[in-house]
């Protein structure tokens, strides 16, 4: 026939575009993402929000941090030395620090010129209300032996304000300065602790760099091992590394053990060389989905590629609708079996898509990507099993086993002896009772920490550091904004009261605000006016022999002092730490960050936040587990709907009753499948139900097939058995992933095929229809 | 920066500490050994001091003047007395001042690392832990001898030029020269050991 030759060389051509389309795509290395946060919903959030959340996340995408330990202090020392020397050595890193260089003149400069505009509030306070406490404690700190080293000597600064600015710097953590080295030490489990920082060139995005740190670190540990000093390490650059090998080795994993089973089952069943030919759909299928996914999205993120390997499996259903058929069609024929199958495999093609397609509409582009690759994917199969195969199986003489037959026939056998024994009904309310008690005992978990695989060890490390410095960095910060430097501080300062009641409570370590830097600029004048009733009071500090000369000196120097603004007070060496807070301009004013450390409640911020203006509580890991609840219900009526858009498809073919019982019975394995995850004590996540949300399309193929009996009864329960198998050899392999998200969605689409294989048959049954062939 | 100043802070409460803890009386043998050896055996060591600050701008030094207990297994009681009047106490928590209702830890002076590292160092007598933050030049003997610490570190020799400790029997003069040029000089002249605390500096101390 003409379309026999004709779909081939079409088919051909389409080929060959796309993969000349995929040449380009690629030509500029591999359009592969590893971010996280591309695959969850962005928020509808203005663009100020995310300014800052990316400042917030880029030291935690760039920075390593590594703790190196020894009993000897020297030894710790030495060797943070040697790794910081070679690390800056390496290339890798745009800064490693392991030490402290101070720039004394520079500090004292900044002292005496902030002397006003640096004061914390409690010292503002005793200032303008209580001058004769301010004298009077200067007096005393000036006996005081413990009153600690003042960087600016006492004849510049009688007053003593730099000594209270140095006192009232907060301080995180349990770290010291080595006063030989410079170097950083936290004293934790008998051991000193050197701090080691490194900052990458790139982040935790680029492909290739959280391997070389990864690398490099695992010298390190060899190199420190040699020494016995031991190595903490804390990166988001770790994780990323981490999540790419296993990716990487959960893709072979699933990707080879599929796609040796496949063939396995094929030859074994076929027992033809050729025809393991049948796996050219699949390979077609994959580039297709790459080809779609990057066309549509501009890259393809490790983890659509880690569950859209699990595609070979659905993929090569295709040609096992027709292959299967030679059980019965003797001789087989391969154009004839596909024109017997076709509209079988056009109705199973339609159903999958629109099963995939759904998980489309769900707010996550993760979804949305899987979704497009497996769509695209399986057109690519189907056009390949339709145009392309047949052709090239055209003169095959398949010579099927014959036990996958027997065995078929052998179950069909032992399912009506049962039901000879147990009626469906009976059966039916069996299944209802396990499906009630399972959904009794199923729990809800949703966590956006589900996605990424957080090794033990990582973990540990992150957490053995925070103990030891102290350093306990959340994700919860507060954006504020103000009209002005005036207003932005002052709101600042409204928040930093309510802060302080936390920290006082024991609920929060610390937190981190411009404002425990610089006083708004009222407040500067309102020092500056205060300093004119100091002589009134000064009498004890002129008791002590201070000249009265050097103290007006003094006070006219500091009523000559300019007011400082934010960006002046984060120049000086005294500004670093609060840096990276500042976002400056934005259209309505300015704004800025408070960073916190060390939270035990985020509750208690979102009320915080709430009776403050201008403040804002920006809680990304909150706001993602909150969308992940809500789109559990979103995915449930996306379920009713595909269900009811494939009852549409089926109608004309099988009418109203065949097509709701088709649709059922997905269904009914569905819940069998939630059931069994509640037996089994495994959570129900949001991907749980992505996943059954995909069985109800893909099991609707084992209904069709078991209901067109294309070959007979024992012929289709075979088809159906095959196409079940090798489905669930792709999904079960996600089951070992090591990201939580992926392994629920492999354990919970693998139970719900077994019960859709085990269902299937009842598709067919109802009213009893003789064989079409 | 806030760890550079917090390090200072340690630094310098630590180095009284360390200074206070040489109250001891020395001995035959002369060498640091022997000296730290010694260090650690009087159970409590207390007498009067005067201290003066000799600040470069002041043509008179700022003077005060207390008594000091200084608890081998506790820690070390500073109670200033004139022209006004403090309470001080050292141990393994940090530094505390005393006020009207009772004592209270001095912030971010609390049990630094470091300090602590040191004051248990001292307390064992271990110079060794001194000798890498600074040089150590003892010179003398038992009866009279003269102690020099100079700073090994360009961060140290940014704070302290030297500090010079003298004595005989005990520790007699600590002189602390400032890089800015200010200086403290600490004078212990009277100096006695005992075995044990009396009730009311056990109160203070070993609570």
């Amino acid at each position: 026939m003409r379309s026999e030759r004709l779909l081939p060389r079409l088919f051909l051509v389409l080929l060959v575009a796309v993969i000349a389309l995929a040449g380009w795509q690629w030509h500029d290395g591999a359009p592969v993402s590893a971010n996280l946060m591309e695959l969850v919903p962005g928020s509808a959030q203005d663009p100020l929000e995310q300014r800052a959340e990316q400042r917030m996340q880029e030291p935690l995408n760039r920075e390593l941090l590594v703790l190196v330990g020894s009993e000897d202090r020297q030894t710790a020392v030495t060797m943070a030395r040697t790794l910081g020397e070679q690390w800056q050595a390496s290339g890798v890193f745009e800064k490693v620090q392991w030490n402290l260089q101070a720039d004394l003149p520079a500090l004292r400069h900044q002292l005496l010129q902030g002397r006003l505009a640096m004061l914390a509030l409690p010292d503002r306070k005793l200032l303008i209300d209580n001058p004769h406490d301010f004298i009077e404690q200067r007096v005393q700190s000036l006996f005081d032996p413990f009153a600690g080293f003042s960087l600016v000597p006492s004849r510049d600064d009688w007053l003593g304000l730099t000594g209270r600015i140095q006192g009232s710097q907060p301080r995180h953590g349990a770290v010291d300065m080595d006063l030989t080295s410079g170097a950083l030490v936290a004293n934790a489990d008998g051991r000193n602790w050197v701090l080691l920082r490194a900052r990458a060139h790139g982040d935790a995005f680029d492909m290739q760099l959280p391997l070389k740190v990864a690398d490099l670190l695992a010298d390190a540990r060899q190199q420190a091992g040699r020494a016995q000093v031991q190595l903490l390490a804390a990166s988001g650059l770790l994780y990323a590394a981490n999540g790419q090998r296993e990716a990487t080795r959960e893709i072979s994993w699933v990707g080879g053990g599929a796609t040796a089973g496949i063939l396995l089952l094929l030859l074994l069943a076929f027992r033809r060389w050729r025809v393991l030919l049948a796996f050219i759909p699949v390979l077609v299928g994959m580039l297709f989905g790459a080809v779609a996914c990057v066309a549509l999205f501009g890259k393809m993120h490790v983890m659509t590629l880690v569950l859209g390997s699990s595609l070979i499996g659905v993929a090569v259903d295709y040609p096992l609708h027709y292959l299967s058929k030679s059980w019965s069609l003797k001789p087989w024929h391969s154009w004839p079996a596909l024109r017997l199958t076709l509209p079988g495999l056009s109705l199973s093609l339609a159903t999958s898509c629109i099963g995939y397609l759904a998980l489309a509409f769900t707010p996550f582009p993760a979804l949305t990507q899987i979704a497009a690759f497996s769509a695209a994917g399986l057109i690519g199969a189907y056009l390949c099993a339709v145009c392309l195969l047949p052709a090239l199986l055209k003169d095959a003489d398949l010579r099927p086993a014959g036990w996958p037959l027997e065995l078929a026939q052998h179950l069909l056998n032992l399912r009506e002896r049962l039901l000879r024994h147990v009626p469906s009904p009976a059966l039916l309310l069996i299944l209802a009772v396990f499906c009630g008690g399972g959904l009794w005992h199923l729990q809800i978990k949703n966590d956006i920490r589900q996605w990424v695989g957080t090794p033990p060890g990582l973990l540990e490390q992150a957490q053995a550091i925070a103990r030891i410095t102290g350093y306990q960095p959340t994700s919860q910060f507060f954006l504020v904004q103000g009209a002005d430097e005036q207003q932005l501080l002052e709101r600042e300062e409204a928040l930093g009261k309510q802060l302080n009641a936390l920290v006082a409570g024991g609920k929060l370590h610390g937190y981190m605000a411009l404002s425990q830097l610089v006083s708004p600029p009222k407040a500067q004048i309102e020092v500056r006016d205060a300093l004119s009733q100091l002589p009134g009071h000064w009498q004890p500090l002129l008791a002590l022999g201070i000249p009265k000369d050097a103290l007006r000196a003094e006070l006219t120097q500091l009523g000559q002092l300019p007011l400082q603004t934010i960006e002046s007070a984060l120049l000086g060496p005294l500004g670093e730490p609060w840096r990276g807070l500042w976002l400056g301009p934005t259209g309505q004013g300015v704004a800025s960050m408070v960073s916190l450390q060390g939270l035990s409640d985020a509750g208690q911020l979102r009320a915080l936040a709430q009776d403050l203006q201008g403040v804002k509580l920006v809680d990304r890991l909150g706001d993602l587990n909150r969308v992940f609840a809500q789109t559990q219900v979103s995915a449930a009526e996306l379920k009713l709907a595909s269900c009811i858009l494939i009852v549409l498809l089926l109608l004309k073919p099988f009418g109203l009753g065949g097509a709701v019982r088709m649709v059922a019975l997905p269904l009914l394995a569905a819940f069998c499948s939630l059931a069994s995850l509640g037996w089994l004590g495994q959570p129900l996540t949001l991907f749980s139900l992505f996943g059954l949300l995909l069985v109800t399309a893909i099991s609707v193929d084992y209904a069709i097939l078991m209901r067109e009996r294309i070959g007979g009864a024992a012929v289709s329960l075979l088809g159906t058995l095959l196409a079940a198998a090798t489905t669930w050899l792709s999904f079960g392999l996600l089951a070992v992933s090591s990201t939580p998200a992926v392994s629920n969605f492999g354990l919970s689409v693998s139970l719900g095929l077994a019960f859709s294989f085990l269902l299937a048959p009842w598709a067919a049954s109802g009213r009893e229809e003789a064989p079409r062939a | 920066m806030q760890w550079l100043q917090h390090g200072w802070r340690a630094c310098h409460a630590s180095l009284w500490l360390a200074i206070s803890l040489l109250f001891a009386s020395t001995a035959h043998a002369f060498d640091l050994k022997d000296l730290s050896r010694q260090l650690s055996e009087p159970a409590v060591i207390r007498g009067p001091f005067i201290q003066e600050k000799h600040l470069r701008a002041l043509p008179q030094p700022l003077v005060s003047q207390g008594t000091f207990v200084l608890a081998k297994e506790y820690g070390l009681l500073w109670l200033l007395k004139t022209p006004l009047q403090q309470d001080y106490r050292i141990d393994s928590q940090g530094i505390a001042r005393r006020d009207a209702t009772g004592w209270q830890m001095l912030p971010g002076k609390s049990a630094g690392a470091q300090q602590n590292h040191l004051f248990f160092a001292v307390l064992q007598g271990d110079s060794a832990e001194l000798e890498r933050d600074f040089e150590l030049n003892l010179q003398g003997d038992g009866h009279a001898w003269t102690l020099q610490l100079t700073p090994r570190s360009l961060l140290l020799k940014q704070v302290f030029t030297r500090i010079d400790i003298s004595g005989g029997a005990y520790v007699q003069r600590i002189q602390l020269a400032e890089s800015q040029g200010d200086s403290t000089v600490l004078r212990m002249p009277d100096s006695t050991s005992s075995a044990s605390l009396n009730d009311s500096e056990r109160a203070d101390l070993a609570q």
